[in-house]
């Protein structure tokens, strides 16, 4: 299967990856052999997950979220989440939603930046 | 009196048969009575009930029992009058051979004779006092209660209402009894009200009315007001009757929607999000921090966050007298929404004696940055700023150079 499900754009070394509407097991699976195919075939060093227009985020969108930024890491690339709305991030934490370890920004542009500084941090001094 | 059992054609024995049962029933008096309303018979009961043997009373009207005052009034005579015509009930003060008053509660039946005319009087009565003295003690308890009762037997008709109703209605205690209870409740409740009714009834026990519903009452005139109710079954001679008690919460309603409003008003003007630099918000948090005002503040600092994509946050507690745990976590929320976002939180107006307490209380901020003062609070905010310019610099020169890294 090799079919699109999400748009995704390439800007520079970085894909840009908007998640839209209601999403369920089949489509976040095919998301996830597109996405982590994509960064193969493109040899991207970041990903930015747009969410800013998925009609709900909750545990199960959460969970989604942190399997693909564990794909996109393992494939040697940096991931972070952009877009999420006010009342998004308020019941995520009333939910108690760990998220800790999605580095995440307001926007676009930010998330380019923030790759940036994830990339230097990925470069500096190693665990070995 | 006395009868033989193999003799029971004799119509004289089946009547003494008849005389003993009367006089085996001791809670009623019956007695005969003339035309005239002179005593022709005097049943055991009567003996027992007013004192006086019957050959003591017979051929005596039966006005002896009455209260001197009736007796001269005439009484006897207009009861006698009003029983003319079929049986007549009523109630009044009877007097014992030892000068004891009772309530008397009479029915008087007529007797026709053969020539259809009245030929005398059946008049049959018992010691009604003290049913009536507690019946007046449930009338004086129900009046004295603080909230309008009501009293519904099972097809939901009114029985007895209290004072406090009428006064809180507008309808006099006439115009209630008999009627259905939906006579007090605004005509579009009144389908659903008789459906759950029918409910209490299946179930009942004391409970309060619609909980969690805001319930309305109607007036005579039309009005509505709101009350509360609580329902309760009764159990009675006359099968289970349910009685409510209503108590009008207008002035409660009032002051609670007037504090609501305060307490929104208070909530507006304290947590104000203030721009103070390109990118930077700073949220002075002064007084206590419950959680109704935690949940205002983060969300009156993301809904800014969103507006002015800001990307640092500074949380200045120099106005919170202390930071308890509670405080800390409703704080800590408040900075993993702000970053969710992709927001930076700083705190400041950390106090020597608040860093103490913090410590010692056992709160950890995670890696939440904090500073002393405002001032040098908003010079890490520069900081963090810069360094992401930098970052922000290299990105776009990347991806102007082709995106190669």
């Amino acid at each position: 299967m090799t079919e699109d499900v999400v748009p995704v754009m390439r800007i520079g070394d970085t894909l840009l990856v908007a998640l839209q509407g209601d999403l369920d097991d089949t489509t976040v699976m095919a998301i996830e052999e597109q996405l982590t195919r994509e960064i193969a075939d493109t040899s991207a060093s970041g990903m930015l997950i747009d969410v800013s227009r998925l009609g709900v985020v909750d545990t199960f969108i959460a969970r989604v979220l942190a399997r693909i930024v564990a794909m996109v890491r393992l494939l040697g690339a940096q991931a972070a989440v952009v877009g999420i709305q006010p009342a998004v991030a308020i019941t995520l934490v009333e939910l108690g939603v760990p998220m800790g370890h999605l580095d995440t920004a307001l926007n676009a542009e930010q998330g380019l930046a923030l790759l940036e500084r994830l990339r230097r941090n990925d470069t500096g001094a190693g665990w070995l | 009196m006395t009868t033989s059992a193999e003799d029971g054609q004799d119509p004289g024995a089946d009547l003494g048969d008849l005389e003993a049962m009367l006089d085996a029933v001791t809670d009623h008096a019956v007695v005969k009575l003339g035309p005239g309303g002179e005593i022709v018979r005097w049943s055991g009961g009567a003996q027992v009930l007013t004192g006086y043997a019957a050959d003591e009373v017979v051929g005596r009207p039966v006005s002896l029992l009455h209260l001197e005052e009736d007796r001269e009034a005439g009484l006897m005579g207009r009861e006698l009058d009003s029983a003319r015509d079929g049986r007549r009930e009523f109630q009044g003060w009877r007097m014992r051979k030892d000068g004891g008053r009772f309530l008397a509660r009479v029915a008087l039946t007529p007797v026709h004779g053969e020539d259809g005319a009245v030929s005398g009087f059946v008049k049959v009565f018992r010691d009604a006092t003290e049913s009536a003295r507690t019946e007046s003690l449930f009338h004086g308890l129900l009046d004295s209660a603080p909230d309008a009762m009501v009293i519904v037997d099972p097809d939901a008709r009114i029985v007895l209402v209290n004072r406090q109703t009428e006064a809180l209605f507008g309808f006099g205690r006439d115009e209630l009894v008999g009627r259905e209870i939906e006579v007090l409740v605004p005509p579009r409740f009144r389908d659903r009200h008789v459906g759950h009714r029918s409910g209490f009834l299946a179930d009942p026990q004391l409970r309060p009315m619609g909980a969690g519903l805001e319930l309305s009452g109607m007036r005579r005139d039309g009005t509505e007001f709101p009350v509360e109710i609580s329902l309760s079954p009764l159990e009675t001679a006359e099968g289970r009757l349910v009685a409510a008690a209503i108590r009008d919460v207008t002035e409660r309603r009032e002051t609670e929607q007037r504090l609501q409003r305060q307490r929104d008003e208070i909530l507006e003007l304290s947590t104000p999000v203030i721009q103070v630099w390109d990118k930077v918000l700073a949220l002075p948090i002064i007084g206590t921090l419950d959680t109704l005002r935690a949940t205002r503040l983060t969300e009156g600092l993301l809904e800014k966050i969103a507006r002015t994509q800001a990307e640092v946050a500074i949380l200045d507690i120099s106005g919170v007298p202390t930071i308890d745990t509670q405080v800390a976590q409703h704080l800590l929320k408040t900075v993993q929404a702000a970053a969710l976002m992709g927001t930076v939180s700083i705190m400041s107006g950390v106090r020597p004696e608040t860093a103490q307490s913090m410590v010692h209380l056992g709160i950890d901020m995670g890696r939440l940055r904090s500073r002393n003062t405002l001032q040098d609070a908003l010079q890490l905010a520069l900081a963090v700023l810069a360094e992401r310019a930098g970052t922000a610099a290299t990105a776009a020169q990347a991806l102007r150079s082709g995106g190669s890294r």
